[in-house]
């Protein structure tokens, strides 16, 4: 029979013929793709979108920019992020603002005074609102007077605690028009202290001290600041635009007082993202006018010969201990053996490779201003050297101490950035080198993470604090057994004198010498582990003049940018 | 009669020969009939070498290559496969307490190590401050000096160090110098610095890289450790932690497919054997099943699990694979068993008195053998791709333990800078699972008896 090899021949036949189909539906899948994304890009090209211009664009004098995160709104009194206080920094000005160099210069006010139980600000009569009505001293009494007022909530009502009656207020013991700051005149504005506060010029730089006008509030129904209409402006910038999750548009404010500020058009906020490989990848393409660097970007950006900069933000990152009944790392000893057993400069250097990173030292960034110079000039930290026999001998102490016979695994909360996670699983493995600790990483998202500090439910946290105000209380006060974001609950008499020191001292000497007490004590007793001050390596499209990276105040200010002619 | 005697003897009994019936090749059962037809399909046959090889990668190389896959290099981090790894003994670092430095100009304070680099130069003229940048291109006309390494804002410090991730090769130094408002004058002074790979006496002896009763002294040479496929982005041994990888990718490749393809096959010829109300009553619930949405329950166990943070979160992984992938199996099976139980030789069997479990196990189950392994190899590069689909959105593995998934998660940052970081895990997912996927290709032609005389 020779049936048994013709179906071979067709069946090889039809394998040939299928493979040719299918070979040709291949080719004809590719040209249609390719076709469609050609008209795909002419399509885009042609209708240009939130990008038009690219980055810079001379004839509009305009920019285009990203920002990281949409602010939740732009309500002065509430806002407790940095999204928010980028944007408010260029839309909004306080009494005081800073100047190019970060040095505080006259805002709405013209001068100010400051004394042992209150402060004047005299305004200036030329600040304007964004409707062209004038900036008066009402309006700051009662943006201040809402930031007290418990109905607001505000988790920022603590930074006005120097205002006479504030903290009463906030819990609901007083009346709010008994907080002590009054309108002398439209021009005049004064406050009364609770306890003399010789840093409070620094403070009213600040964005919960912005100001806010009774009528348009009240107009607004409490929509106060969720949209662009529903603000009013005294800044360089006005919202023009605010498409919630995808762009804003900040338009030059003609009422805008001071000619020094504000030299562009207009700015796009064209993208909102915190990838930062899509962002370097809109700046290579001229889209955006700035961008953030990270450590493995910079030999690409060496190669393509960009002008590197970097700044730091201010941070000061640390582990922060669990000193909550019952926790092993209340435990000194305990506490004593982690801080002997790592170096810092090691996790910087070796292992997160940041550029724009220097190892932490201190509580106290090295930015700090001390009286007259440098605050970590004049006050050295002790200086750190790594030691593994002693801080084994510091864990069998504590061992003893506990009354344990093998270590339990301790929880290592940290955040879920990539920098957050590289730092945990160093750390891991560096106590497990060096003291054979069992470390568990619990990797939450940003505000999972705060909760369970918040709850307390770790027992290493890996946490951060920026500066709120160019003064080194706002990193100071942070271990005082009252402040709430003192999130291991570290509770110490000594500590909580310090503070108080620095807190009502006038002598400006005298106060630096209690800021270098609670620094000498963090080491001493171990409050935290200080990891690294964190920095920002940048690049700026060469076009752009006068972009400033700050370590108080709005982060990457716009305000003094200006095109190149 | 004649005519009849020769009859007689024109015939004769013929015997008791049975040659008659003699098979021309031997006799094949089922099975190696499969196995020839398997041999004969080399892309299949590539696969199972392929698969006995990860197998023998998984097993039996962790006893062979004994290093372990947590240990930190801090030396080595991100390095590629097959740099040169000699290194010169120096003393311990001590912190530079830069005092008076010979010389003059832009230079070099002591020679530059991997463990720092020590600069010091005098104030350049105008300058009121200064601000040095590292390169690793020459600085050309564009004046793109490079990194920023340091600034200072008055002529006080005139030095210094060094040690960021400094790698063993080539730096460009600038140095440039601060006008009064902290911008950069156009005096600038460069340095070329060549780096030298240095390790200490303690670090030699920790990390076993010479004998232990072995003189050393600063000015010796040693070769670092042996990376032989690089290292991740914490110094960790790539090779180490691709076998530590494999256990968890094969474990729940492995793993869960077996289980819940057993329990479909089970599920399934109950069904379809019974028939009727049972098999309705079944499958609708084999459908709810199949409605489940996996990842939400993959997170319901591990809750349920009391999964703390920090634990390894693979056991309500397999859990959840098993509970909710079995359907597919059963519905197979039911079909085939639905199928055969009408064929002819099912209803002879039965006339000639033949039980139950005997139809089941001898006639029923055996014919839909093929098609369960078939599934089952499927199965198994899906699992797979599951778990490190997990561990890579982060469900799965908690650190340090790898998996391919998460090993993927994290060279996907460093993608363009030190690729070998993701293509060796990447391309283990992409082998494995080609080669089980070939495989059960090839097991389906084999296992599939109307092929059977087909060559």
């Amino acid at each position: 029979m020779n049936g048994t090899t013709k179906p071979v021949l067709s069946d090889d036949h039809f394998t040939r013929s299928a493979g040719k189909q299918l070979g040709l539906y291949a080719l004809l899948a590719l040209g249609v793709l390719a076709g469609l994304m050609t008209l795909l890009s002419f399509l885009a090209s042609g209708s240009g979108g939130g990008a038009s211009g690219g980055a810079i664009d001379v004839e509009n004098n305009s920019i285009t920019i990203t920002l990281r995160q949409e602010p939740p709104q732009l309500d002065s009194g509430r806002s407790t992020d940095a999204a928010s206080f980028g944007v408010l920094g260029h839309v909004m000005e306080g009494l005081l603002s800073y100047d190019k160099a970060g040095r505080l210069i006259p805002g709405v006010a013209e001068r100010w005074e400051i004394r042992e139980d209150g402060a004047t600000f005299w305004l200036r009569d030329n600040a304007f609102w964004s409707d062209g009505k004038p900036v008066t001293a009402h309006d700051f009494v009662f943006a201040w007077r809402r930031v007290v007022d418990p109905e607001t909530g505000s988790q920022y009502a603590f930074i006005t605690y120097p205002i006479k009656n504030a903290e009463a207020i906030t819990n609901g013991d007083l009346p709010i028009h008994t907080l002590g700051v009054s309108a002398a005149s439209d021009t005049q504005l004064e406050v009364i202290f609770e306890q003399a506060t010789p840093y409070f010029d620094k403070l009213v730089a600040f964005i919960t001290f912005l100001p806010a006008r009774e009528d348009f509030f009240k107009s607004t129904n409490g929509r106060y600041a969720a949209d662009a209409d529903m603000l009013l402006y005294n800044g360089p910038y006005v919202l023009t635009e605010w498409v919630h999750g995808a762009s804003m548009r900040w338009t030059k404010n003609p009422y805008y007082w001071n000619d020094e500020k504000g030299f562009l058009d207009e700015i796009n906020v064209a993208y909102i993202t915190t990838d930062v490989n899509a962002k370097l990848n809109l700046f290579k393409d001229a889209q955006i006018a700035d961008t953030d660097l990270v450590a493995p970007m910079l030999p690409e950006a060496m190669e393509r010969r960009w002008h590197i900069d970097r700044f730091m933000d201010g941070t000061v990152f640390f582990l922060e201990f669990n000193h909550r009944e019952g926790r092993i790392t209340r435990n000194k000893n305990f506490r004593r053996a982690l801080q002997l057993a790592q170096d810092p400069s090691e996790l910087v250097y070796k292992v997160l490779k940041e550029a724009a990173y220097i190892p932490a030292e201190s509580l106290f960034p090295s930015w700090i201003q001390g009286a007259g110079d440098l605050f970590r000039k004049q006050h050295p930290p002790i200086k750190h050297q790594m030691n593994i026999e002693k801080a084994r001998e510091h864990l069998e102490l504590a061992r003893i101490e506990l009354g344990l016979d093998t270590w339990p695994p301790i929880v290592l909360l940290s955040g879920d950035t990539p920098v957050s996670t590289l730092s945990a699983e160093y750390y891991q493995e560096l106590f497990k080198r060096n003291l054979g600790l069992e470390l568990r990483i619990d990797l939450q998202t940003f505000k999972q993470r705060l909760a369970k500090m918040t709850s307390g439910e770790f027992d290493i946290v890996l946490s951060g604090w920026g500066p709120d105000y160019d003064d080194a209380l706002t990193f100071g006060d942070l271990f005082s057994s009252w402040n709430l974001n003192n999130r291991g609950r570290y509770d110490s008499a000594e500590m909580d004198g310090y503070v108080r020191i620095a807190q009502s001292e006038l002598d400006p000497v005298k106060r630096m010498q209690a800021f270098a007490e609670i620094q000498r004590l963090s080491y001493e007793d171990v409050v935290v582990l200080p990891m690294y001050e964190r920095g920002w390596s940048f690049v700026v499209d060469p076009r752009l003049d006068g972009l400033i990276r700050r370590t108080v105040g709005p982060e990457v200010d716009y305000t003094y940018a200006s095109i190149k002619k | 009669m004649a005519t009849h005697s020769k009859a007689v003897l024109d015939f004769s009994p013929v015997g008791k020969e049975r040659d008659v019936q003699t098979l021309s090749r031997p006799s094949l059962s089922y099975w190696q009939d499969a196995w020839l037809r398997l041999k004969a399909n080399r892309r299949a046959l590539v696969s199972l070498f392929l698969v006995i090889g990860l197998l023998l990668f998984t097993l039996v190389g962790p006893w062979l290559w004994r290093v372990n896959p947590a240990a930190q290099d801090l030396d080595q981090v991100s390095q590629p496969p097959g740099v040169d790894r000699s290194a010169l003994i120096v003393a311990p670092y001590t912190p530079w307490l830069a005092g008076e430095v010979p010389g003059t100009g832009f230079r070099l304070a002591e020679p530059a190590t991997t463990q720092s680099v020590r600069l010091a130069w005098d104030a350049l003229p105008g300058a009121q401050g200064h601000r040095v940048y590292r390169n690793i291109f020459p600085v050309g006309a564009e004046r793109a000096y490079g990194i920023p390494r340091a600034e200072f804002f008055d002529n006080s410090t005139l030095t210094f160090e060094d040690r960021l991730d400094v790698k063993p090769g080539i730096y460009y130094y600038t140095l440039v110098g601060l006008n009064d408002d902290g911008s950069l004058s156009s005096e600038t002074s460069s340095l070329t610095v060549e780096v030298q790979r240095v390790t200490t006496v303690a670090e030699a002896r920790e990390r076993r890289l010479v004998a232990s009763d072995a003189a050393l002294a600063p000015g010796d040479s040693v070769e670092l450790a042996l990376h032989p496929l690089g290292t991740d982005y914490l110094g960790r041994d790539m090779l180490a932690r691709l076998m530590a990888g494999a256990r968890v990718s094969l474990f729940i490749g492995i793993g869960a497919p077996l289980c819940f393809v057993i329990f479909g096959v089970f599920f399934g010829s109950v069904a379809g054997f019974i028939g009727g109300k049972t098999d309705q009553v079944m499958m609708r619930f084999a459908d709810f099943v199949v409605a489940l949405p996996f990842l939400l329950f993959m997170i319901l166990f591990k809750i349920a699990f009391g999964i703390g943070p920090g634990e390894s979160g693979v056991m309500p992984m397999l859990v959840a694979l098993v509970l909710l992938m079995w359907p597919a199996t059963a519905r197979l099976v039911r079909g085939q068993i639905l199928q055969i139980r009408e064929q002819g030789y099912i209803s002879a069997s039965q006339l000639l008195g033949a039980k139950t479990h005997y139809l089941i196990l001898r006639h029923m189950l055996p014919n839909t053998l093929g098609v369960v392994l078939v599934t089952l190899t499927f199965a198994i590069p899906s699992a797979i791709f599951t778990e490190a689909f997990l561990s890579f959105i982060g469900m799965g593995v908690a650190p340090p333990t790898p998996s391919w998934g998460s090993m993927s998660n994290e060279g996907i940052k460093t993608m363009l800078t030190t690729p070998h970081e993701l293509i060796f895990p990447a391309m283990l997912i992409s082998i494995t699972v080609l080669a089980f996927n070939l495989l059960g290709d090839g097991l389906r032609d084999a296992l599939d008896a109307r092929m059977r005389n087909r060559e």
